[in-house]
């Protein structure tokens, strides 16, 4: 499940560094706000990637998690005037019962039912939330704003936001942690052994239920703990979170399944690579068929190289 | 000219070599026995001759011709036909519908003559009550099913993964009836089996094989002598 | 028996012909839209008898509204020509894209379809000389200067021959070779199937039928916008009705069209934001309770009563 960094993988950090570099020189703020949002990609996307390692279940509805974390985030904040920074134990906590309940609800039962059912009980789960949140608040804009979340500073005459750089020590956080808990733990152990092999981690004891109602919980724990960082940057409506259930299969199908550092890597590096489009005059509007297209790349030469006839 | 011929085929995954530099041939009207303890690489051999996955180096001849670059349903069509160990019926469809399947698509045949055909097919290897669905039927019939859907593609080649696993005392010896009738019609077998009173009674000739290498070639009286066969297996002698 | 069921259909068939002669605009209107997801769940259910979940059916019905549209509106082409240009675009779009689409499978099949719906309409709203952009083009007229009667026949007779179509393949030699690739591809192949020229066969059909209906629902509202053109409900609704009708059937997309249908009529007028909601929960409960679908379910409780085996018991869950 953990691949150590590769001979390759350094390769890609090698070239990424100098693609930064040149990047930084030619265009300074498409760096620096790359390198910000692909950390947050990064943060989204691992808890999408250990759900899909340890069960075996892509959830279609991840992006619609991550709308819910911010529709509380956004309550605790415009009802009872709670700071999101504050609100990022609260609603942690809120997502890991939500994923739990969802898990027990309906993803329990489809584990054994093949990819058609996951995949379609996760679309109609995705559906469900993002229709419940438009019948409760419509689907009018919401916001909220912190004065700190727009901080800036000027570095070598480069002035760029702060409060975004945030996100690369989150990545790097839920990085360490997950990789410490996989690997110093015990149910991380577990939970590593499960996604090996759940029927051998079954006979060698493992209770390899627990360890999955505990992985989805936790991911969408994480989902949560993203959610609520992102809140002061942007507009929260119905359909906010979405576009990351993609992005997030974007990151985990290019690092590979299983190798947690790599969507760390992939994210930074889809992100620079998305800033620098935005940055092309007139590129803005395609900076989603860049993701999407490398996305389909990426899914493409994995399938050829597997070497199906 | 043998109906089948491999020369020097290979096969790695990772790092694992599974087939190493095997070259044997099977003429027609044969039946040869692939023999080896657990992980020997038999049943690789078999995906690598129908083309389920690429072999790593080495080549395929099949009545004469290179079949390397050729696709599973290519081969098939050449004439190259296979059972699998653990049967495979396609659910939802009668017994004779997936006996159909190999003369719909390994000879090309229209719906009423593929289904007059797999009913000569059933006839021939023993297999009745065709037109049920296949949901509650015996180990035997389901092996039966899978026999009569690589016959109905009219192969010259035919693989028999393991096909009496599973069988009880007399449903193996009907079995062994079976493919004896298939003999008689020309047709070139070879049969991976782990049951040796089996492959005593159905063999001509016997490859041994170990890690992926062939370790003995002969009648089965003679391999069963030899020391490294005996080594190998131990205690597999029944 | 047989010849009962033929007389019950073919009343059905008479009676929705005779529709518009007594019905009202909004009436037909209703069952119009039916008629247009009914089309699209067959097709969805069609691709997904090869065992391959495509989430691209908004997709190619979007690309077929576009391209009849904007032969209309840049070339002047006659409306129902277009139709078919817009059928054969989508069909040709889909043979040159099933070279590598269908090389993947199960949830790299179904995201690589997703993912190719946003790219299309990503694409579109950003050519805004040849598209209009993201306000959309607006046709000088409807199809049929919008006369409900009509339309209403256009897309019966469309719908009628998708179900032609369905029925069709289910009784030939396609049939078996499109259920042994969902069974079991390895025995497919071994058995000697071309996979990869069914798939691209039933991919290249169910896109270009996607891109007609789309096609047809362009010309028949004068007007193509990314948003409205791609929503999302044009994959939705058609998947969440096959699942209610029962998959790998014909019968199952069509009883599921026109019930979920006029559900979906009833909550429009109930639930103006969030009607949807009800279409996920439904995709929620079939899968986890129903997943042989209505139609099945109700088959089986009439043979147990009459004690006749036989019934097709096919569900998602195979």
């Amino acid at each position: 499940m953990l691949a150590a960094a590769s001979k390759k993988q350094y390769l890609f950090i090698a070239l990424l560094v100098i693609a930064a570099i040149v990047i930084g020189f030619w265009e300074p703020h498409a760096l620096i706000y790359g390198i910000q949002r692909g950390s947050l990609y990064a943060v989204i996307a691992l808890p999408l990637a250990l759900i899909l390692g340890i069960l075996g279940v892509l959830n279609l509805a991840h992006g619609e998690f991550l709308t819910v974390g911010m529709y509380a985030t956004f309550v605790l904040f415009s009802r009872f005037g709670v700071d999101p920074m504050v609100s990022t134990v609260p609603v942690t906590l809120l997502l890991a019962v939500v994923g739990v309940a969802v898990y027990l609800l309906t993803i329990k039962h489809v584990l054994k039912a093949g990819h058609l059912s996951q995949l379609l009980i996760t679309f109609g789960i995705s559906l469900v939330i993002s229709e419940l949140i438009k019948s409760i608040y419509t689907t009018q804009p919401r916001g909220v704003f912190t004065t700190y979340s727009y901080s800036s500073t000027t570095l070598a005459g480069i002035r760029f936001g702060t409060y975004e750089f945030l996100y690369l020590l989150i990545a790097v956080a839920v990085l360490v942690g997950l990789q410490l808990f996989l690997k110093k733990t015990r149910l991380g152990q577990a939970t590593f052994a499960v996604g090996q092999n759940p029927r051998g981690a079954s006979i060698v004891g493992i209770n390899v239920s627990f360890v999955y109602l505990f992985v989805f919980g936790l991911s969408i724990a994480i989902v949560g703990l993203a959610s609520v960082f992102m809140v002061p940057r942007v507009s929260i409506f119905p359909g906010a979170g979405t576009p990351y259930t993609m992005k997030s299969f974007a990151l985990t199908a290019m690092a590979g399944l299983g190798n947690l550092n790599g969507i760390l890597l992939a994210g930074i590096a889809l992100g620079i690579f998305e800033a620098v489009v935005n940055a092309i005059p007139g590129g803005s509007g395609w900076s989603d068929v860049v993701f999407f297209g490398v996305l389909i790349l990426v899914i493409m030469t994995r399938a050829i190289r597997e070497g199906r006839r | 000219m043998p109906v089948l011929e491999t020369r020097g085929l290979e096969k790695r995954f990772g790092g694992l070599l599974a087939v190493r530099d095997l070259s044997f041939s099977a003429s027609r009207g044969e039946i040869l026995g692939i023999i080896g303890p657990n992980g020997a690489g038999k049943t690789t051999v078999i995906n690598l001759v129908a083309g389920i996955f690429p072999e790593t180096s080495g080549q395929i001849y099949f009545k004469g011709q290179e079949i390397n670059k050729l696709s599973t349903h290519e081969r098939n069509h050449l004439g190259i036909a296979r059972t699998f160990q653990s049967v495979r019926p396609l659910d939802h469809f009668t017994a004779l519908e997936n006996v159909m399947i190999g003369a719909l698509f390994g000879q090309g045949m229209h719906l009423a003559e593929a289904r007059e055909y797999a009913y000569e097919i059933c006839d021939l290897i023993g297999l009745k009550n065709v037109d049920r669905s296949i949901d509650n039927l015996t180990v035997l019939d389901l092996k039966k099913i899978e026999i009569g859907r690589a016959l109905a593609s009219k192969p010259d080649l035919l693989f028999l993964d393991e096909l009496m696993a599973g069988l009880n005392a007399d449903e193996t010896a009907e079995m062994i009836e079976v493919v004896r009738e298939l003999q008689r019609r020309q047709l070139t077998i070879i049969v991976v089996e782990h049951i040796m009173a089996v492959v005593r009674e159905l063999t001509q000739r016997c490859i041994v094989l170990d890690g992926g290498a062939i370790i003995a070639e002969g009648s089965y009286e003679e391999v069963a002598k030899q020391e490294r066969v005996i080594e190998a297996y131990l205690g597999k002698e029944e | 028996m047989r010849n009962k069921a033929m007389l019950i259909v073919a009343a059905f068939v008479i009676a929705a012909a005779s529709l518009p002669l007594f019905a009202g605009p909004y009436f037909l209107s209703v069952f119009n839209t039916i008629f247009v997801y009914m089309s699209l769940a067959l097709t969805w259910d069609i691709m997904l008898r090869t065992g391959q979940l495509s989430y691209g059916t908004a997709g190619l019905f979007g690309l077929g509204a576009y391209a009849s549209a904007l032969l209309v509106a840049k070339a002047g082409l006659n409306p129902l020509v277009s139709i078919a240009a817009g059928g054969a675009f989508a069909g040709l779009l889909a043979f040159f894209l099933g070279f590598g689409v269908l090389r993947l499978r199960k949830i790299y099949f179904s995201i690589t379809t997703l993912a190719l719906t946003t790219v299309f309409s990503v694409i579109i709203r950003n050519l805004p000389r040849l598209t209009g952009g993201a306000s959309g083009t607006v046709l000088p007229r409807a199809l049929f200067n919008g006369d409900p009667g009509k339309n209403y026949w256009m897309i019966y007779c469309l719908a009628l021959a998708v179900i032609a179509i369905s029925v069709w393949l289910s009784k030939s030699k396609t049939h078996y070779a499109i259920n042994a690739i969902r069974n079991d591809e390895i025995t497919a192949r071994s058995s000697g199937i071309d996979v990869f020229k069914y798939l691209l066969f039933i991919f290249v059909l169910t896109s270009t039928i996607q891109g007609v209906i789309g096609a047809f629902y362009a010309q028949q509202y004068a007007f193509v916008q990314p948003e409205a053109t791609f929503s999302m409900n044009f994959l939705l609704l058609p998947l969440a009705m096959a699942l209610v009708g029962g998959v790998y059937s014909t019968i199952g997309p069509v009883v599921g069209a026109v019930l979920l249908g006029l559900v979906s009529e009833y909550l429009k007028l109930i639930m103006p934001y969030g009607h949807l909601i009800v279409y996920g929960i439904i995709i929620v409960l079939v899968v986890l309770f129903m997943p042989q679908g209505i139609t099945r379910a109700f088959a089986k409780l009439f043979t147990r009563k009459m004690q006749v085996g036989g019934v097709d018991s096919a569900s998602l869950r195979d």
